[in-house]
């Protein structure tokens, strides 16, 4: 029986990290996670991203925003996904197990600021779910009131905002063409949040799928 | 319904920030007590434009100053809340955000 116990303690059985969200069909584990191993083929498909590493760094903009990326966009590097969450503040996302050499990868760029600069591992204390197929933007549009054409939400744009009343981070991120946003939360809402967006998919067809081979 | 365009963010309805109240300058520490007590408890209140803290929490999370007329509800100008705002601390001094 898989317990949530710290690592380290010798008869402690994998995985020893979940996400708060109950997995969708079967469960496999990546790193130290347990993960969703469901796969849905469905148009419009709705996935729970939560073992990916998640770094947040705080500091001026003016040194900062050079360096990782603009405010209200993100920019994909070194298979990691570094998104300006808000004048101030950068969320890095990077696939599971990464959280300690991202935060290394950060702190060192920035280590030639001249002001207080802050790199915190928030992977346990965040949701992150990703919505992708052709009418994704049909959907999160019925739970969220900002402009999401391409116009004002284009691909590798971000905001902050409220989703199904949850303020959250999103993010347009397409694969392979196909459009797809991640959404990321505080961790207690993450099971409301995935059930709000599951209901709003319904129309749609809606399909659940597990953790993917490509995580970012 | 409101909408505020936020100076970090762009356009959001009203109902992602939190109205702080009406612009002013925080007294300095040799402020005499009635002048406290007017700056703590006294509005002008008027029926017009007014200068007004609105905190942006869900959104960008910063305090910004927004000129809203109380009677139409337009939003003519928002600006990022100076860091320090002090009557004797010089007037706009302070950087983008709070």
């Amino acid at each position: 029986m898989p317990t949530s116990t710290r690592r380290g303690n010798g008869s402690v059985a994998e995985p020893v990290a979940r996400s708060p969200i109950a997995p969708a069909g079967p469960t496999g584990t990546r790193g130290a996670w347990e993960v969703s191993s469901a796969h849905s083929k469905a148009a419009l498909r709705l996935a729970d991203m939560t073992a990916l590493s998640k770094v947040l760094v705080r500091g001026a903009p003016g040194e900062v925003a050079p360096l990782l990326c603009e405010h209200l966009r993100a920019r994909r590097e070194d298979g990691s996904l570094i998104v300006g969450t808000g004048p101030d503040s950068w969320l890095v996302l990077a696939p599971t197990g990464r959280s300690d050499a991202v935060s290394e990868m950060i702190a060192s760029r920035l280590r030639g600021c001249t002001s207080l600069v802050t790199v915190i591992d928030v992977t346990h204390g965040s949701v992150v779910l990703r919505l992708s197929g052709e009418s994704a933007r049909r959907a999160l549009e019925k739970v969220c009131a900002i402009d999401l054409s391409d116009r004002a939400t284009p691909n590798g744009s971000s905001f902050r905002s409220r989703v199904a009343a949850v303020v959250s981070t999103v993010v347009r991120d397409d694969v392979d063409g196909d459009p797809s946003y991640l959404i990321v939360s505080d961790r207690s809402s993450g099971q409301f949040l995935f059930d709000a967006l599951a209901d709003a998919g319904q129309e749609f067809g809606i399909g659940l799928t597990g953790y993917p081979e490509q995580e970012i | 319904m409101i909408r505020i365009p936020c100076p970090h963010c762009g356009p959001r309805n009203s109902d992602e920030f939190s109205y702080i109240g009406e612009e002013k300058r925080r007294p300095g520490p040799d402020t005499s007590p009635t002048e406290w007590r007017t700056y703590l408890y006294s509005k002008s209140n008027p029926a017009g434009w007014t200068t007004e803290q609105w905190f942006h929490a869900a959104g960008c999370g910063k305090f910004i100053v927004a000129e809203r007329h109380t009677v139409t509800n337009e939003v003519r100008a928002t600006r990022p809340k100076p860091r320090f705002e002090r009557s004797n601390a010089g007037a706009e001094a302070g950087g983008g955000s709070s």
